[in-house]
């Protein structure tokens, strides 16, 4: 944990994509599987899942591109910006070195959370379109290729994994900073995905008992479905608790910390789980509501809790002693693959390392030499 | 090819001018950096604290480099006793770079003399680069025709023409020496030998060895621990995390779709199969 970092600033918009970006991912997952290994007479679900995934998706990437502060530029996150230009430059699409030159934009940085999150959520929303589109009718040709052809199975599958890496990565966007909290546990990704699942399980028992007179055993298997997972979180959140050490006492002196250790717990995982015990089939609504609250909030608090952190710093305790907090289950000194990125291990002047090569030429700074000052 | 460049700045002899601030502000044509926004919305340029010398406090968007003001004063009411660390902090240019390591766009480059340079025309302002940096050095760009990040630039347009940074140059003291960084590394160790000699025991570099993500081309003679100069004593590389995150939501993605497709397989009491598998619903 440092405390000597700057605060990205990410708020509201990289709260609600987190939230609605797990929310699709965790409908879409659901409603794959339903599909691919699910009886029939659950397929209703599966089109509801589909349904929720792509509309909110498309929300989500406006809000990241809103968040963008030079939101014109999104589509830097998937391609070499240098290059496009240069292609353009070039003739692109209409001459064959244009064409040359575009083949080197597209930029994938494997060992960057938000690099491969781009190209997952890009290809998660293809997938999810797709599924959606098989799904408008329950059956016709469209139906017949994007569901239950061959190909239709395959998107199943590819989109089933990519819905779960939308899911999680966003934790792994987090942790794969040097920001307290965030950097110190390998447990928000998996925490994520568990409460996409959680969050996407209640959006579908939400709608499913909205609509038209729900089905009785598809509303008793996605209630056992959600016990599962629900199950599931709270081991992954109490993993996540124990992974974070004796940070959590510096944790517990923020508002937003007091809520991720306290109330999201409480909301998001055992008042649910306690209404799945105790309250029967009457509590479906107050279970699911209690679960998509709980998920908000845990991606409030566990965004805006080290920026909190940063602040209250200075009046916790000396700097030095916060800063050689240990964790149990932490990262910081435990690495599985020593050299995930070609950047780590780099020796001076050796190479680029982690540099993509985003450009066409000798880069040109700004200058005063060059105004003639 | 030329050769790996960077910055020795020996803390022990920085007496706080901040001529070095007042010279990257001028060639790179930086602004003053603002005060909070006033009752009426508007903001003017930073007032003075009243309880520090080192006024700005830290970097920002227009304060690449930063003179720190390490205050240590009595308790009494009067603040009689007082004694002071100085040290002018700027990017590290790290030889393993965590802001490089993460940015999305490829806008984050390595330069030909191994620093580190933001290419302002690739960055989309997502600030990946903010939260990965362990030294807090970059800030977003307040001014509304740039929003991008911004941090030093090792005068990248002096270096192209052979010329000193402009921070080094204005240094009186030397404190801050800019060369090859062999040649940097030999002069500080045979500084802290010489601080040795005289007694100075806590005299030590930070960021000359590769302990430090692989070297930092600005290192540091310091005489206290790191974490007095605001330095973290063992950063690390943001993507030390993403192994162990993949595993663990590997694990639960498959505990969760194993869990799923049992729970959606299962029958329910009083069920009885209502038709045969069709493929489309």
């Amino acid at each position: 944990m440092y405390l000597f970092v700057a605060d990205p600033e990410w708020r509201w918009w990289i709260v609600l994509y987190f939230y609605l970006g797990g929310i699709a991912a965790g409908a879409y997952f659901c409603a794959t599987l339903i599909d691919l290994f699910g009886r029939p007479e659950d397929h209703r679900l599966a089109r509801l899942g589909y349904a929720i995934a792509f509309p909110v998706i498309i929300v989500c990437g406006i809000f990241l591109t809103v968040d963008l502060q030079r939101p014109e530029r999104f589509w830097h996150m998937l391609f070499k910006s240098e290059i496009v230009h240069q292609a353009i430059g070039e003739g692109w699409p209409w001459s064959a070195a244009g064409w040359r030159e575009i083949t080197r934009a597209p930029l994938l940085k494997y060992w960057s959370p938000m690099s491969a999150g781009a190209w997952a959520l890009l290809l998660f929303g293809v997938c999810s379109f797709l599924s959606l589109l098989g799904s408008l009718r329950t059956d016709g040709r469209v139906a017949r290729i994007f569901r239950s052809s061959w190909f239709g199975r395959l998107l199943q599958i590819v989109g089933c994994i990519l819905g779960f890496f939308v899911a999680a990565y966003t934790g792994a966007l987090l942790s794969a900073t040097n920001e307290p909290i965030w950097s110190d546990s390998a447990w928000i990704a998996p925490l994520f995905l568990t409460s996409a699942a959680s969050t996407g399980l209640a959006t579908l028992m939400l709608l499913f008992h909205s609509g038209q007179p729900a089905a009785a055993e598809t509303a008793v298997r996605l209630e056992r479905a959600d016990l599962w997972v629900l199950i599931l979180e709270l081991v992954v959140f109490a993993v996540f608790l124990v992974s974070l050490g004796n940070l959590l006492a510096p944790v517990l002196h923020t508002h937003h910390g007091l809520l991720l250790v306290v109330v999201v717990p409480l909301l998001a995982i055992l008042l649910p789980l306690a209404m799945h015990f105790f309250a029967g089939r009457g509590g479906t609504v107050a279970t699911a509501v209690l679960a998509l609250v709980g998920g908000f909030l845990l991606r409030y608090a566990i965004v805006l809790a080290p920026p909190e952190l940063l602040a209250a710093a200075p009046h916790l305790s000396p700097r030095s002693s916060l800063s050689e907090a240990q964790t149990p289950i932490g990262t910081a000194g435990s690495v599985v693959l020593n050299r995930f990125s070609p950047e780590e291990g780099r020796d001076l002047g050796s190479g680029p390392g982690a540099d993509p090569g985003n450009r066409t030429g000798e880069v040109q700074p700004r200058s005063k030499l060059g105004d003639g000052e | 090819m030329p050769e790996p460049v960077g910055f020795f700045t020996d803390t022990t002899i920085c007496i706080g001018c901040k001529a070095c601030q007042v010279a990257c502000h001028e060639w790179n044509n930086l602004p003053a950096q603002l005060g909070p926004p006033q009752p009426d919305g508007t903001r003017r340029p930073l007032p003075l604290s009243g309880d520090s010398y080192d006024n700005t406090r830290g970097f920002s968007d227009v304060n690449w480099r930063h003179v720190k003001f390490i205050e240590f004063f009595s308790t009494d009411l009067n603040r009689s006793q007082a004694a002071w660390l100085m040290m002018s902090d700027v990017c590290k240019h790290c030889v393993n770079a965590p802001c490089l390591e993460v940015c999305p766009t490829g806008a984050i480059l390595r330069t030909e003399f191994d620093t580190v340079y933001i290419n302002e025309p690739a960055c989309n302002g997502c600030r990946d680069c903010v939260g990965a940096c362990p030294f807090g050095v970059i800030h977003m760009s307040e001014d509304p025709n740039k929003h991008v990040a911004q941090k030093c630039t090792f005068c990248y347009d002096r270096l192209k023409n052979n010329m000193t940074p402009a921070c080094a140059q204005a240094c009186p003291t030397q404190s801050i020496r800019f060369g090859p960084i062999e040649q940097l590394k030999k002069i500080a160790q045979k500084r802290v030998e010489q601080l040795k000699e005289q007694k100075v025991e806590s005299a030590q570099l930070y960021g000359a060895d590769k302990s430090v993500l692989g070297g930092l081309n600005s290192f540091y003679l310091l005489v206290d621990r790191p974490e007095t100069y605001g330095l973290p004593a063992n950063p690390k590389m943001p993507s030390r995390t993403v192994p162990l995150s993949s595993l663990w939501s590997m694990l639960a993605a498959m505990l969760t779709g194993l869990g799923l497709l049992f729970a959606f397989r299962s029958r329910t009491r009083g069920h009885t199969e209502t038709g045969v598998r069709s493929g489309a619903a």
